[in-house]
């Protein structure tokens, strides 16, 4: 809910910090159309499930002419929404979407800022990467024992693999934003969109 | 440690990570899974709960209503609608003494009627409100405080995010809380439009140069009128009111709303392939943010189980001898409190599984379902008062960066008398449940 403020498209000042900047520029722009790419394809699904759902609802509404709604409708709306989330979390991460609580530490500047920014895009990843590996023993599990969905008898797994695209480049983000931030923090400080929304 | 010195520790561990400014999905997430380590003392069932959890958080039929009702409010903030509704807003109340100002408080509840977020209200109609409000000469302080405060409308009136989270927290039926917002939220408009006229008569220089300006003229034909205003009534009755009826499930309603919200955009608001994917990409940053912290205060509120504090703080508030009210009115000054640094689904998520079941075990002479309704009425709008207060007011930054040149300061003052009103409504819904409970008794 923060993102409806202009930003501007590049994230990262040009070429400035300790750590190779200007490859780092180099390789942001290929992770931006990655995930740029990545949260089109989860917008579409999402689009997809609307359009699925508004067809069950006017074949349910017009059983009576002989038409339904479409089986298995619950089944498909959970595993899109599924994947079109785990493919939203790169993009929000790379433009900084997530929430912060600014106030305590904002008078320190933005070079404490990136920092402290740094700090977080570590722990992100650990832990973008932690749930990556558990959604691939996830995966694993529903494998081994052939769980398939109630009503469409789809085997679960699928669900979990195609989740699993957008939760490995969320981690890939992830770690992508930990190389710019130390930039950041040895640079030009954090850029300023990502700073006074919250 | 025992459990809840445990619960206690992460607690303020949580805090402190939130004020260093980690995320604060980041932080719940690592506290609970910290926390759920330290209570079990074994890596074993959280590292094995986590196989399944993510994915079972990010596929939950309820939860699916979120992505949607955000790309139906996507899809109307680049529809066009909100022009619409200003012009016809301005046509109805632009005469009045500081009308233009209350316009744009009606339009953004209008506008809240199909959309279900805050910032995104305050964003669309302050792009189109404020240029106008300047016209007219309105001061700075009017013009930023009226948009602040009618963004606020957008979570409000339902459709609402912030309810959908509340109803999934506390296990209470989406359609009745939505019924129940209803009144409250047009309670809230009116309040606001009231908040004006009684501010620009006790202070005529909010009213700025407008006074001796030109005189308002919309220059809106009823057609442009009926135009602007009908498809979002029609949006608005038959995803609410299907909701309601139960003619579909609130998942079906957000998208049958999406859906007919997209079309209107595509064909009333000229919505082309850009606009289109940049609908997407604003819905992809939203729902990821919303998500990572509904994945954090899952991991949360597991390790909170296992510490038995909710059961704790509930057996400890059953019984405590003291007016229930007194408890209530501590709740929601916590809000208030805690709403001036941090955002309102996280104070949602990390509160209402403690505060509601403790809440629940006092006697407001209600029953257990109405309760659960009249309660997340309040915290919605305690919350939502979060928005506007200073110093950290989402509502007040956004309007505040469209208007080049105000000082923050002068957003902050201008907003003021709209947070009173908000007090005011606050004690008006503790004192009559009827006004949120009276829809829902009467269709239900």
């Amino acid at each position: 809910m923060v993102s409806h403020v202009t930003r501007p498209k590049s994230a990262g000042p040009n070429g400035a910090g300790l750590f190779a900047p200007d490859l780092q520029v180099t390789v942001g722009s290929y992770v931006t159309v990655l995930a740029h790419l990545m949260a089109l394809l989860g917008g579409l699904v999402l689009v997809a499930i609307t359009i699925l759902t508004v067809a069950s609802v006017t074949g349910r509404s017009l059983i009576f002419m002989g038409l339904g709604p479409i089986r298995g409708d619950f089944e498909l709306v959970e595993a899109g929404t599924a994947f079109a989330v785990f493919a939203f979390l790169p993009w929000c991460q790379l433009h900084r979407g997530h929430v912060t609580v600014d106030i305590a530490v904002v008078g320190f500047g933005p070079r404490v800022m990136a920092w402290l920014a740094f700090v977080g895009n570590v722990l992100l990843t650990l832990v973008a990467g932690l749930i990556f590996w558990r959604l691939l023993l996830g995966m694993a599990d529903k494998q081994t024992y052939s769980e398939t969905t109630f009503i469409l008898q789809f085997p679960v797994w699928w669900s979990y693999l195609a989740a699993s695209v957008g939760a490995g480049l969320f981690a890939l983000v992830c770690a992508y934003t930990v190389w710019r931030s130390a930039n950041e923090a040895t640079g030009l400080g954090e850029s300023a969109q990502g700073s006074g929304a919250h | 440690m025992g459990n809840l010195e445990l619960a206690g520790a992460f607690f303020a561990l949580l805090m402190v990570l939130i004020f260093l400014r980690m995320p604060i999905g980041l932080a719940m997430l690592l506290c609970g899974i910290g926390g759920s380590v330290a209570v079990t003392g074994s890596t074993v069932p959280v590292m094995a709960q986590m196989k399944t959890m993510v994915f079972d958080t990010f596929s939950s039929y309820s939860l699916s209503i979120v992505p949607l009702f955000l790309l139906m409010g996507q899809f109307a903030t680049r529809g066009g609608m909100s022009a619409a509704l200003f012009k016809a807003a301005e046509a109805a109340l632009g005469r009045l003494k500081g009308g233009v100002a209350m316009a744009a408080v009606g339009a953004c509840a209008a506008f809240g009627a199909i959309c279900g977020s805050s910032l995104a209200t305050a964003a669309t109609m302050g792009q189109v409100a404020l240029p106008e409000m300047r016209k007219y000469g309105y001061s700075d302080a009017l013009a930023t405080g009226a948009l602040a405060a009618g963004g606020t409308l957008g979570i409000l009136i339902p459709p609402s995010i912030v309810l959908v989270i509340y109803a999934i927290l506390a296990e209470q039926n989406i359609a009745k809380l939505f019924m129940a917002a209803l009144i409250p939220g047009l309670l809230a408009s009116l309040g606001y439009i009231l908040a004006i006229a009684v501010a620009v008569r006790l202070k005529p220089s909010l009213l700025g140069t407008s006074v001796d300006g030109p005189p308002v003229r919309s220059g809106a034909t009823a057609k442009d009128i009926a135009l602007g205003v009908l498809p979002v009534l029609v949006i608005f009755f038959v995803v609410i009111g299907g909701i309601s009826f139960g003619f579909f499930t609130p998942t079906e309603g957000a998208a049958v709303g999406a859906a007919a919200t997209g079309i209107a955009a595509v064909t009333l608001g000229g919505m082309d392939w850009r606009s289109f994917v940049g609908a997407l990409q604003e819905t992809a940053t939203a729902t990821g943010m919303i998500f990572f912290i509904v994945l954090g205060a899952a991991f949360f509120n597991t390790f909170l189980g296992f510490s038995q504090l909710p059961q704790t703080a509930s057996a400890w508030v059953g019984g405590l001898d003291v007016n229930p009210y007194w408890v209530l009115f501590a709740v929601l000054v916590c809000y208030l409190i805690f709403g001036c640094v941090m955002d309102s689904l996280s104070m949602i998520l990390l509160t209402v599984p403690i505060f509601f079941p403790m809440m629940s075990e006092l006697d407001f002479g209600l029953t257990p379902e109405e309760f659960a309704l009249w309660f997340g009425i309040m915290v919605l709008v305690v919350v939502e008062v979060g928005l506007i207060t200073p110093p950290v007011g989402m509502n007040l930054f956004v309007i505040n960066s469209m208007a080049k040149g105000v000082p923050i300061s002068t957003t902050y003052g201008g907003v003021m008398p709209f947070i009173i009103t908000d007090v005011l409504r606050v004690g008006i819904l503790i004192a009559f449940p009827a006004i949120s409970l009276f829809l829902v008794r009467w269709l239900f």
